[in-house]
């Protein structure tokens, strides 16, 4: 663990960027349809940036932290760039359900609606949907900064230089890493 | 590392995950029985929930009332799996410890699912429904160990952290 609080913010607002910018973008946002693959994936850079600046080990915590933090950003950056694209949006998702009903699929209930529904967006449901997706990002940003901490964190801290440190503080209790 | 931690805040974490996989799971099949019995404003609300986490591709979801789940059958294994995995949790590593899973287990679980999306993705194959929710299946159980280690973890930090300012104010200065 690490006596001071590790700087979230700086490693959460750039992966969080590109994560929403990567979301809200036509063709490329379906990656989220892999289990959240833009948030998961930012979320886990975010705990990897996090870790390359912060001097100590990190612990599980700070990976849900920075990873919270990124989907929260990221919610909120995908919600922006969608704001131009709406109405491109709308026409690919009219389209794709159009040819998944000309092969004999079947349109979910009330999907129809929403695609064919008008472009312009009340503040309301952009509120509405800014919100639910803030809150789906921060959990599986959540688990994807943990899993960053399991896979990019320091394992252990380099050995000290051989100069006399000056009063160095008390070892930090343990935190949870790698099981054996 | 393993650390041993307060048991009642592992149990807390546990049960409000495990919670929460239960309505997760059930708004999943809610949205088709909704549409079904007519109810479209409310399926189509919980559709639009879970629009921005699966494509909903009509014929890669499982079907319920003559309508699709609200998630592919791959997302509906990942849930699934996380549920199972929040089950087995206090089998595998009890109330009163926290680890995160090795990476290459992780590494390991997570392989079928990539070479089934990325094969899917690139046209190489089309793997049938029932494969796409086994590989999720496979992949879920192991996201519990990671979420309840972080979140517990997390507040456990915190308290550290508020019981070393609060030393430091307390402690008389020279």
């Amino acid at each position: 663990m690490n006596p001071q609080r590790p700087e979230y913010l700086r490693p959460a607002l750039i992966a969080g960027a590109v994560a929403g910018l990567l979301s809200g973008l036509p063709f490329i946002g379906a990656g989220n349809c892999i289990c959240c693959l833009w948030v998961v994936g930012g979320a886990a850079i975010a705990a990897k940036l996090l870790a390359a600046a912060t001097p100590g080990l990190l612990k599980a915590g700070d990976g849900a932290v920075v990873g919270a933090l990124t989907g929260i950003v990221a919610a909120v950056v995908d919600a922006v760039v969608s704001i131009p694209l709406r109405s491109f949006n709308l026409g690919l998702a009219r389209r794709l359900l159009d040819k998944a009903v000309e092969l004999g699929g079947e349109m979910p209930t009330g999907l129809d609606e929403i695609v064919s529904g008008s472009s312009v967006l009340s503040v309301g449901w952009f509120l509405l949907g800014l919100f639910i997706s803030a809150a789906v990002f921060a959990i599986m940003g959540t688990l994807g900064g943990i899993i960053g901490v399991s896979l990019f964190g320091k394992k252990s801290l380099p050995p000290a230089s051989s100069a006399p440190a000056p009063a160095a503080p008390l070892p930090p209790p343990p935190g949870p890493t790698n099981a054996a | 590392m393993p650390v041993t931690v307060d048991l009642r805040s592992v149990r807390r974490v546990w049960l409000v995950a495990l919670g929460g996989a239960v309505v997760w799971l059930s708004a999943i099949f809610l949205a088709p029985w909704l549409a079904g019995r007519g109810a479209a404003g409310p399926a189509r609300f919980i559709y639009a929930v879970f629009a921005p986490l699966c494509h909903q591709i009509p014929e890669r979801c499982f079907v319920l009332n003559g309508h699709p789940l609200a998630v592919c059958g791959r997302c509906l294994g990942i849930y699934a799996g996380f549920a199972a995995g929040l089950i087995v949790y206090p089998l595998v590593r009890g109330f009163s410890r926290i680890a995160l899973p090795p990476a290459r287990l992780f590494l390991l679980l997570t392989l079928p699912m990539a070479l089934d999306a990325a094969g899917g993705i690139f046209g190489a194959w089309k793997t049938p429904i029932g494969l796409r929710f086994a590989t999720g299946f496979v992949w879920g159980p192991i996201l519990p160990f990671y979420f309840v280690t972080g979140v517990v973890d997390f507040f456990r930090t915190r308290q550290e952290r508020r019981d070393s300012q609060a030393l430091e104010i307390a402690a008389p200065k020279k």
